[in-house]
């Protein structure tokens, strides 16, 4: 999709902010955001349709407004998506009994329990199953020139662009996919660029991007 | 079930615009009051969450990784070869860390992360993102023009040194071991753990400082 979150290379946004609290939560309601999407995400959504509905926010407010209110209102947009919640819920702040009948039973988990399982989190996307490289390490590649209309992960400044593969990771979940609903894997390498390849002043530069990116984004290049 | 349909999720994004209030802390607390009330969620859970990651894990954690690395090259090799098993040695293992890879800092070689399309980071070994690594500003210029974002953040870079950008657009997530600093050859790793910074880790920070008013 090509929209306002992928904003590698875009100009205008001014010098960045370095200064700032080492604190994890610089208001109440962030670190309560953090909670709601670590143990309350709407059911049956996958990672992909999550960072699909957050790229959806409408421009103004994706670059406006605070980081975790952004997750807050895609958290929204995927629960009113899934017909478990409502815009006139929100409005009125009164719970209409229709929608989320039968609601999975959260459970209450207490920090002791968390710090001790804590691994459990580190998700994997990785297929089981061993499959084999297409690229060798080295190997020179093109990327696709064009996206999609849907999520993908592939950025626009990488488009069309020639590069390296840099390392194998195996087949990893394909996002573009995921965010449709439909689970499939696909081998994923990280592919090394000359930055003045993705950028024209670069030139001269000893800079080398790195991007981590699906087979189907990449063909092989024979000189 | 969730239909995963863009257009929708527009309309949607458009209603909550109009109807959500302006207040970022009214919004959340809109979302968790509907959510609890309608048993999706247990507050003790979330206040759990708040908790984890206030207090318990941070970037303290990353430090005694990389002070670990300094000092012992058999986890240094496996810490690079298979990050994830090397890190759940030290319990570090957990969120968006299970495909977690390892770029080392040399006198020729600088690391930068950046996430360009979200805000990808690897959340149970330096805990939440600063807030300067979710803004625009970083994400738009880190993978364009790396050497003025590392000015910014005090860096000066020589020509002859080459900076490597990692934009995490996959499940990958990127820990920065930076080098060590000259003059640090005490093996006490709490000590050594104490000289990393969370910057440096992520890479915008390459010159780590010794404490000369520190006791080693």
């Amino acid at each position: 999709m090509d929209g306002i979150h992928d904003l590698g290379g875009k100009e205008g946004f001014g010098p960045i902010e370095v200064d700032e609290d080492h604190v994890a939560f610089q208001h109440s309601w962030e670190g309560r955001e953090w909670g709601i999407s670590r143990c309350a995400r709407a059911p049956h959504i996958s990672i992909d349709w999550w960072r699909h509905c957050r790229e959806l926010i409408q421009a103004e407010d994706y670059l406006n407004r605070p980081y975790f209110d952004s997750w807050a209102q895609t958290d929204l947009s995927t629960y009113i998506n899934a017909d478990m919640l409502s815009i006139e819920e929100i409005k009125t702040g009164k719970v209409d009994p229709s929608l989320a009948k039968n609601p999975p039973v959260p459970i209450k988990l207490n920090l002791e329990y968390l710090l001790k399982n804590h691994r459990e989190n580190a998700a994997r996307f990785d297929c089981p199953n061993v499959r084999e490289s297409f690229f060798e390490i080295d190997q020179l590649v093109a990327t696709n020139r064009n996206g999609h209309c849907g999520h993908t992960r592939l950025p626009q400044y990488a488009r069309g662009r020639y590069g390296v593969i840099y390392k194998y990771h195996g087949a990893h979940v394909f996002p573009d996919l995921s965010a449709k609903g439909i689970k499939t894997y696909q081998n994923l390498y990280s592919v090394g660029f000359d930055a003045a390849e993705l950028w024209p002043e670069a030139e001269g530069r000893r800079d080398r991007i790195y991007l981590d990116l699906w087979e189907s984004y990449l063909t092989k290049v024979i000189l | 079930m969730s239909k995963f349909d863009p257009l929708k999720v527009t309309e949607i994004h458009q209603h909550l615009h109009t109807h959500l209030p302006s207040d970022s802390a009214l919004r959340v607390k809109a979302l968790e009051s509907l959510l609890v009330e309608k048993g999706l969620v247990k507050s003790e859970t979330i206040d759990a969450w708040v908790e984890l990651y206030s207090d318990q894990i941070g970037p303290k954690r990353g430090s005694e990784i990389v002070a670990l690395a300094w000092s012992d090259a058999e986890f240094k090799n496996r810490l690079m070869n298979d990050a994830p098993a090397a890190i759940d040695e030290l319990g570090f293992l957990g969120t968006a860390t299970g495909h977690l890879q390892v770029v080392e800092n040399t006198p020729l070689v600088h690391n930068l992360v950046v996430c360009t399309l979200c805000s990808c980071y690897p959340f149970s070994i330096l805990g939440i993102a600063p807030v300067w690594y979710k803004t625009a500003a970083y994400r738009s210029r880190a993978v364009r023009n790396p050497r003025s974002v590392l000015n910014e953040f005090g860096v000066e870079i020589d020509d002859s040194i080459e900076v490597r950008v990692w934009d995490s657009t996959a499940e990958l997530r990127y820990l920065v071991l930076p080098q060590k600093p000259e003059g640090s050859e005490s093996t006490d790793l709490k000590w050594l753990a104490s000289l990393v910074t969370r910057n440096s880790m992520i890479g915008t920070e390459r010159y780590l400082k010794i404490n000369s008013n520190r006791d080693i």
